[in-house]
């Protein structure tokens, strides 16, 4: 195995951790606001996927463009969700209930899609689809580049807000503490509907990074889940950050195993990693306690 | 949710129907056994296909060509003079689904004839049933070696080649050139699948036969989607040849990864992708010169394939595809089989159908097919290449539409 392959590999595992850390920081919100396992969030993804295809199609505009739209939506649809569906939930079996919850609702995005757009596989065409730039002789691809920037530009912006907003300080409130939270006169129920929004309206910027390099068709989110579901564990449940060094971690081990070992077992490395978590450290190896780090 | 709701109005229609002839029968004749009376009911084709799940793209364009078929036959007076009707069951691409639905169809439906599904791994399980009951079997898709390794004596694959086979032209013709432009070495990736890698190492045996260095032997799993580093060995290995076992999506993400890493191999080969209608939009104008071995051609000039492009698209106002030609052609071969031997029921005539189809010729919409003692067909498939933007045979000489495009042109 050359060298060339070695960092060609390294340098798509970190394009491909780049997207995958965007994706795994919705899901691991969602389970710091409220303990909800929200196993329709790649269904969403692959949702958000189909509108920039689809508004492509339509416009010949660039997909990115959607965002102006589905962004917006997304959040919008995260917040009534939580309101009318996961804040409904009994509270001593939120947890498991919002699987079935979530999992109904997967399951009714993918047939939605299927009866709109059809099993067809789908793909944006992109002018710059096959294009690359050559760094060190290793080749970049644009699209790839493209999405990882957008993944970067989108964690980078859900970072700061938690950290440097007062919306921010009374979601991390929320998560940690809620009954504090409350007693300080934070709208909690709110705030957690806001912060499933936010999951959400990460999940319409992943699905059209993802679009950009991608072949799409309606049940393709559930080869997603279960890659995200086993990078915030390893990451620890509800921890941003956590989540985003594990999907990094995680994406250039599975690039950098596929040389020795071929495409079937390296993708193995999210459940191998996910079995070590639970057993040695099963509240997650960056998380500490249950996302009280940021 | 279209294509369940209409099958399960088919069916019921199909009931209604038969409970009315049962009807009409019993006031008229009085009695079983009347042979005049047997002569005007429909025969009724049990076939069972995957309508939902995951085969159900090329599971409804099987359905199509069926229906094509049945409605084409019915307008040119039946078999036998008799109409021909389908019942057709979903399965919902589950093996044990496709079983019960044969049995049932066969044993309590009592059908005249049965037409196979869907893919491989339906199609053993059903031929399984079908060889119990003594049924003729003929099926539109199942080209994988395993199929014709159970023992089934009742099978036939309706289409002009086994996966094994599919590049037979491809593999003569880049050993047949002269030493300078012969490809030295190749990389193959294929999908773990039977079919896929049934056609992808067909090739790669038979360039490996020829002296041609295989760099690179790649197997991802069905549900891979991200083919980036499959393509850096590609690519790194800069082989001549590049040799894909693909379907669909694997195939067209493939040769994306592949162009991002701007690898230009001389021969770039894949299954199945680059005939699907959606190709050329998937990966934009790049298309020049890739390689696909087709069973069929919209544009073959076999006479009853002329007429079936025309019918068909009459019908459904489009253009068939391979999934709806297969399954037209596996009308054809019972068809045919039905008229020269003049029955079509279950029990004797059954056997003689199969004696019938093992020892003659029958022309289809992909020429002429004839089968060995497993049911493999004796053909080659046709080898198309994208030549100015659109797909055209290259291979063999005698039905080539376009010249071979050797190396061909970067993408």
């Amino acid at each position: 195995m050359s060298g060339s392959l070695l960092l060609q590999s390294v340098i798509l595992g970190v394009l491909l951790g780049g997207l995958y850390a965007l994706l795994a920081a919705g899901l691991t919100l969602y389970f710091g606001i409220m303990r909800v396992v929200m196993i329709a969030h790649s269904a969403f993804l692959i949702l958000a996927a189909y509108l920039a295809w689809w508004f492509n199609r339509e416009t010949g505009l660039d997909p990115m463009l959607s965002l102006v739209v589905t962004v917006p939506v997304f959040f919008l649809a995260g917040f009534l969700m939580q309101r009318l569906l996961v804040s409904r939930l009994k509270p001593l079996t939120l947890t498991m209930m919002s699987v079935l919850l979530t999992f109904a609702i997967a399951l009714i995005i993918e047939g939605a899609l299927g009866f709109i757009f059809t099993g067809t596989q789908r793909r944006i065409q992109l002018p710059y689809a096959g294009d690359s730039l050559n760094v060190f002789g290793a080749q970049v691809p644009v699209v790839k580049l493209v999405a990882f920037v957008l993944a970067a530009f989108a964690l980078l912006s859900l970072y700061l807000l938690l950290k440097y907003t007062r919306f921010g300080r009374a979601l991390r409130a929320t998560i940690q503490h809620p009954e504090a939270a409350r007693l300080v006169g934070i709208d909690t129920d709110r705030t957690a509907g806001y912060g499933f929004g936010l999951g959400l309206a990460t999940a319409a910027i992943g699905g059209t990074a993802l679009s950009l390099d991608a072949t799409i068709y309606p049940s393709l989110h559930w080869h997603w889940i279960g890659p995200l579901m086993a990078i915030i564990v390893v990451g620890g449940l509800g921890s941003i950050p956590g989540a985003a060094i594990a999907a990094m971690l995680l994406g250039i081990s599975q690039s950098l195993l596929q040389l020795p070992l071929g495409a079937t077992w390296a993708q193995t490395v999210f459940y191998v990693a996910l079995f070590a978590t639970l057993m040695f450290r099963p509240q997650g190896f960056f998380g500490g306690r249950l996302a009280q780090r940021f | 949710m279209d294509a369940l709701h209409s099958t399960r109005r088919r069916v019921t229609a199909a009931f209604a129907l038969a409970a009315s002839a049962g009807l009409v029968l019993s006031a008229c004749s009085g009695g079983p056994g009347d042979g005049a009376s047997a002569d005007d009911d429909p025969i009724v084709i049990g076939v069972s296909l995957p309508l939902t799940g995951d085969f159900s793209e090329p599971g409804k364009g099987v359905e199509r060509g069926y229906e094509a078929w049945a409605q084409i036959v019915n307008e040119q007076g039946g078999l036998l003079g008799r109409q021909v009707e389908l019942k057709i069951l979903d399965d919902q691409s589950n093996a044990d689904r496709v079983v019960s639905d044969y049995e049932s169809l066969i044993a309590q439906d009592g059908v005249d004839l049965v037409f196979g599904p869907f893919s491989t791994r339906l199609v053993v399980p059903s031929a399984r049933v079908a060889q119990e009951y003594g049924m003729l079997f003929v099926e539109p898709a199942g080209a994988a070696a395993e199929v014709f390794e159970q023992g089934f004596e009742n099978l036939f694959y309706a289409a002009p080649a086994v996966a094994n086979d599919h590049y037979n032209y491809l593999a003569d013709y880049l050993l047949s050139l002269p030493e300078g432009e012969r490809p030295k070495t190749a990389a193959v990736a294929s999908m773990d699948d039977p079919f896929a890698q049934g056609t992808a190492y067909g090739l790669r045996d038979k360039l490996e036969e020829g002296g041609v260095e295989i760099l690179v032997d790649e197997v991802y799993p069905p549900n891979t989607t991200d083919f980036s580093v499959i393509a850096a060995k590609i690519a790194e290995s800069k082989a001549d040849v590049v040799i894909g076992g693909s379907q669909y999506q694997d195939g067209v993400n493939l040769i994306i990864a592949l162009q991002q890493l701007d690898y230009q191999p001389k021969v770039a080969a894949f299954s199945t992708a680059p005939t699907n209608p959606e190709f050329a939009s998937a990966i934009g104008n790049q298309t020049e010169g890739i390689l696909s071995p087709t069973g069929w051609s919209e544009t073959a000039s076999y006479p009853s394939n002329v007429e079936f492009v025309e019918q068909y698209t009459e019908i459904f106002g489009n253009p068939p595809a391979e999934d709806e030609a297969n399954a037209y052609t596996t009308g054809q071969v019972v068809a045919a089989a039905v008229e020269a031997v003049g029955c079509a029921e279950q029990g004797e005539c059954q056997q003689q159908l199969i004696d019938w189809l093992h020892e003659n010729t029958v022309e289809t919409v992909v020429g002429p097919l004839s089968w060995d003692e497993a049911g493999r067909p004796s053909g080659a498939h046709l080898i198309q290449q994208w030549v100015d933007g659109e797909i055209k045979i290259v291979l063999p000489d005698d039905a080539k539409e376009a010249d071979f495009l050797i190396p061909k042109p970067a993408w």
